[in-house]
């Protein structure tokens, strides 16, 4: 197999767009696709901060090492989530990529911040990976208004997008679907929020750290076993391999076609938010949902028998 | 003296991320034949041979040294 455009040994087969990359124009096809996303969407402006949110995988390393290529003011943030074994190697990734970059880079401790999501998987009652993700969010969303950055990247590819998009469809959840997106706009206490691989696959983002030397965190996280976002990714496998551009015309169909009347849906019903009485984040519930976590975590654990008596756990 | 015709079959080694599992596969002649027995899709996995990526028509040769790299994330 040649490469489509410079006829050299191809690397990379892409059947999603019927072409064959060597390593160098891969290169160039994976920079002109995050340029054009960030460029059609208005993702950065110039001179504006960027903090990247880092989980030591594929996607949000490449990010972080292609935004900072195309010369953006770029931090990345790790949320180390506490848990055994996984978050100490996750974390390590991260430090070691940018330290061999020379990449600024913040680091939020959940242990530090008395909501370690092994406790919060102890005590509360509900989905791990959806209180994850939110407390996540909410720190992604902290650091960048505290430490003045404009814009929140993170790394979603096509899979995780159409995944999500899915998933919000297959429950008609008009709030979400008013406002998923590459970009959503700063408001009302939230950064923006950028996801300029939308544009690239997994298998692409994979390419892209593996040809770049880029050593990645792969083991699963030990709480997310049978997550249904994984269920979808491998349906829509299923349908990207029989129909190949199913995916990206799904998405953009979304986006030009569903989102606006969604939003519109969104305008009329939405629900005003104001600053959480406990840490400022927004929120339409007076307290937010992470401090109302936090304070059911700190109350379950002191009651905790086995935690009162072993010093260690704590 | 006659010497026994030594009849080897063209074998590789698989290793499989991010599983950790070691395969090994006899007769398996190109990218494409591998990914089918491991039951991969072209784009599931990235096919690693040294410091290079192989496409699904790349030919593989006895006592070639494969990594398989899936993906999907999980989590």
């Amino acid at each position: 197999m040649k490469c489509r455009k410079c006829k050299a040994p191809a690397e990379i087969s892409l059947p999603s767009h019927n072409t064959a990359c060597c390593r160098a124009c891969f290169a160039e096809y994976f920079t002109g696709q995050v340029d054009k996303a960030i460029r059609h969407h208005g993702l950065i402006n110039p001179g504006e901060r960027v903090l990247v949110a880092l989980s030591g995988g594929k996607d949000s390393l490449s990010l972080m090492l292609e935004l900072s290529r195309q010369g953006y003011d770029v931090t990345g943030l790790h949320v180390d989530l506490g848990i055994p074994v996984s978050s100490a190697a996750a974390r390590a990734k991260v430090e070691n990529f940018c330290t061999a970059r020379g990449l600024k880079l913040r680091v939020v401790e959940l242990i530090a911040e008395g909501l370690p999501i092994p406790d919060v998987k102890q005590y509360i009652h509900r989905p791990i990976c959806s209180a994850c993700g939110k407390i996540k969010r909410h720190w992604f969303n902290r650091v960048a208004l505290e430490d003045g950055f404009q814009v929140l990247a993170t790394g979603h590819n096509l899979d995780d997008e159409v995944a999500r998009l899915f998933a919000n469809t297959l429950r008609w959840d008009a709030g979400y679907l008013s406002d998923q997106g590459p970009c959503l706009a700063a408001e009302s206490g939230f950064a923006r929020k950028i996801k300029p691989l939308y544009r690239l696959t997994e298998f692409e983002t994979a390419c892209y750290a593996f040809l770049n030397g880029i050593e990645i965190h792969t083991a699963p996280c030990p709480y997310s076993s049978g997550a249904t976002f994984t269920g979808h990714k491998k349906l829509w496998s299923d349908l990207e391999y029989t129909s190949p551009g199913t995916k990206i015309a799904f998405y953009d169909g979304f986006l030009k076609r569903g989102r606006p009347a969604f939003a519109q849906v969104d305008r009329d019903q939405g629900r005003a938010v104001a600053p959480c009485t406990t840490c400022a984040s927004p929120t339409s519930t007076g307290v937010c949902g992470v401090c109302r976590l936090k304070i059911a975590v700190t109350e379950r654990r002191a009651a905790d028998p086995d935690r009162q008596t072993d010093p260690d756990r704590q | 003296m006659s010497t026994m015709p030594t009849n080897t079959v063209p074998t590789i080694t698989v290793f499989i991320e991010p599983d950790n599992e070691t395969l090994r596969f006899e007769r398996v002649k190109t990218v494409l034949l591998l990914q089918s027995r491991l039951g991969l899709r072209v784009n599931d996995a990235l096919v690693i041979r040294g410091d290079m990526l192989l496409t699904p028509d790349c030919r593989l040769a006895d006592g070639d040294e494969i990594r398989i790299r899936k993906v999907i994330s999980t989590g």
